[in-house]
């Protein structure tokens, strides 16, 4: 049988068993929005945990990886540091976002948000930064996705009916199960893709090299560059190292889809075990991509487009059945982000746009078919922006983590009591300043003194913040002792009993 | 009865400073790894290959060893349930 046959015939699999996996949850389905939505707010430590990792790993982060390990070695290796910092970050904001999220019936970061600043201005604008900075993420997904079949296929099955074939999974299981069907399928793929990376790295590492061991000495004779900072091309600068730490730490959890999880536990103690224990899956991921990439730049030292570092060695190098094994796995990892932001926004258009502005008195039943709509909707405009990529759209993907970053400093005046109260008009004055600064030195005149622009735009943003709070109207104080009182009661008083 | 509008402002103490003596121990531990895994310790003083540890690079080995002593922070702060 040829190869490209076998390999992708085993994707199909998986994407049967996605299918399969959708329908069962469909049976468990309760036709209301906390259930649709939320899971009914009864994610369990195991469940939570898989649709985490698998939430925060996509494609470009299983192929992306090695991409950067080849090109610029082991500098990538400063991954462990932020993501340690996302656990710091889940035990601590995530947390509290569960606890407003529980007593106060909050689905969306914008009922949060809207409900501590009294204002449905922020409302809109937190919704539509939401959705308009990740739904270009679900075109690097699509895009990843397409990919990946085109080449598991051997050119057989051409890109755009690839994009099309997957994208309809993916939102078939979603509008069937909602995010029941979301989280079993992330359960699958977060497991999928962990030992798919893994069998690879080291077959492939023994293959070729003899082993991890060997494979280090053999870079450090060859390709000592790799080994150290900057890397070959100057990247990892302290500046660069700083503060891709503070983008990729924030801006991956201030984006909706991490936020509507906290939402979902069972527990705070559910959260704060995953806060503790999810950089373990994370950090070992880099483990066997810094072993495909710098393997792949002895290998195939002149790779035009490092990212397939993976998929090529695996075709060259391994029998076609594994090849079809890990790139499902890759499948999997685009597919996990891909249906968590379609969720993600499917919720926040329902929730923050329909429900409040167009049709605010209809049934439950109602909301849960517009949010299947509107997911329909997502999944047509995110194949468009597949086919026909437009300049601009390249460069608000790369904005995405950076532009949801500006979001943090109003979440963290609703989630960490001061005796400083940032106001409305304070958010709104620094989320605007700090998207203006973002594209300034993200775009315009990128990463000025070798620190990212989301930096930059951060620290703006967060100036401008306290010095308009610090002149205008804070919320009621029946509002801030209603929020603030309940974190206080909840972090430092009763716990879980403060939310009843 | 004061309206709504006279009440004070509630204030609260500082949530982002910790309140036990053991969180404290936790969050500078953790702030002090931190600081062994970001620059100038990574760029200058551990930016080199030898010596190798554990069949490793130094600066590979150095990381590896402090993101497993973040973890355990971690694991410990919420085992300590703070």
């Amino acid at each position: 049988m040829e190869p490209w046959v076998v390999a992708t015939s085993l994707i199909f699999a998986y994407l049967i068993f996605t299918l399969i996996l959708g329908l069962i949850a469909n049976r468990k389905l309760a036709i209301d929005m906390e259930d649709f939505l939320l899971y009914g707010r009864q994610a369990g430590f195991v469940v939570l945990y898989l649709t985490l990792v698998s939430t925060y790993f996509s494609a470009f982060a299983f192929l992306g990886s090695s991409g950067f390990f080849y090109t610029h070695g082991v500098g990538f290796w400063a991954a462990g540091t932020w993501t340690a910092m996302t656990g710091v970050t889940t035990y601590t904001l995530g947390s509290r976002i569960w606890a407003l999220g529980k007593r106060f019936g909050y689905i969306t970061p914008a009922d949060m948000l809207a409900d501590f600043y009294e204002s449905e201005i922020v409302r809109v604008v937190v919704a539509l930064v939401s959705v308009l900075f990740t739904i270009l993420y679900i075109q690097v997904q699509v895009l990843g996705l397409g990919y990946i079949l085109s080449i598991a296929s051997g050119g057989h099955i051409p890109f755009q009916l690839g994009t099309a074939i997957l994208l309809a999974v993916a939102v078939l299981y979603l509008i069937i199960g909602g995010l029941r069907a979301v989280y079993w399928t992330d359960v699958l793929q977060g497991v999928w893709m962990y030992l798919a990376i893994w069998v690879g790295a080291l077959l492939l590492t023994y293959k070729l090299f003899g082993g991890p061991l060997q494979l280090w000495r053999q870079v450090a004779a060859e390709r000592p560059d790799l080994l150290t900072l900057p890397g070959p091309q100057g990247f990892f600068t302290p500046g660069m190292w700083f503060s891709m730490g503070v983008v990729l730490t924030f801006g991956v959890v201030i984006q909706p889809q991490m936020m509507i999880r906290y939402y979902t536990a069972a527990s705070a103690r559910t959260i704060k075990w995953l806060g503790a224990t999810i950089p373990i899956y994370s950090i070992t991921l880099y483990i066997p991509a810094a072993l495909i990439g710098l393997g792949g730049a002895l290998t195939i030292p002149e790779m035009e487009t490092p990212d397939r570092i993976f998929p090529v060695l695996l075709f060259r190098y391994t029998p076609p059945w594994l090849t079809g094994i890990v790139l499902a796995g890759a499948v999997s990892a685009a597919m996990s982000t891909l249906d968590s932001i379609l969720h993600a926004n499917m919720t926040v258009l329902t929730r923050d746009i329909y429900q409040r502005y167009i049709r605010p008195q209809a049934s439950q039943a109602h909301y849960v078919w517009v949010g299947r709509t509107i997911a329909l909707g997502l999944v047509v405009v995110a194949y468009l922006l597949s086919i026909y990529t437009f300049d601009f759209l390249v460069l608000l993907v790369a904005l995405s983590g950076a532009g949801a970053l500006q979001l943090m400093p109003a979440v963290c005046g609703v989630c960490f009591p001061t005796r400083f109260i940032l106001t409305k008009t304070g958010v709104l004055s620094g989320v605007g300043v700090g998207l203006l600064v973002l594209y300034l030195t993200a775009i315009v005149y990128p990463h000025p003194l070798t620190l990212h622009g989301g930096v930059w735009a951060l620290g703006a943003n967060l100036i401008l913040t306290l010095i308009v709070s610090r002149f205008s109207q804070p919320p009621h104080p029946e509002t801030i002792e209603r929020i603030h009182g309940t974190l206080e009661e909840f972090v430092y008083g009763q716990g879980e009993k403060a939310l009843n | 009865m004061k309206l709504p509008s006279e009440k004070k402002i509630p204030q609260y103490h500082n949530h982002y400073l910790p309140r036990s003596r053991q969180g404290w121990i936790g969050l500078i531990l953790f702030l002090f790894l931190m600081i062994l895994a970001e620059p100038p310790i990574v760029t200058s003083w551990a930016n080199r290959i030898e010596p190798w540890i554990f069949g490793v690079p130094f600066l590979y080995g150095y990381l590896t060893i402090i993101y497993c002593f973040l973890i355990a922070v971690l694991i410990w702060i919420s085992w300590r349930k703070l």
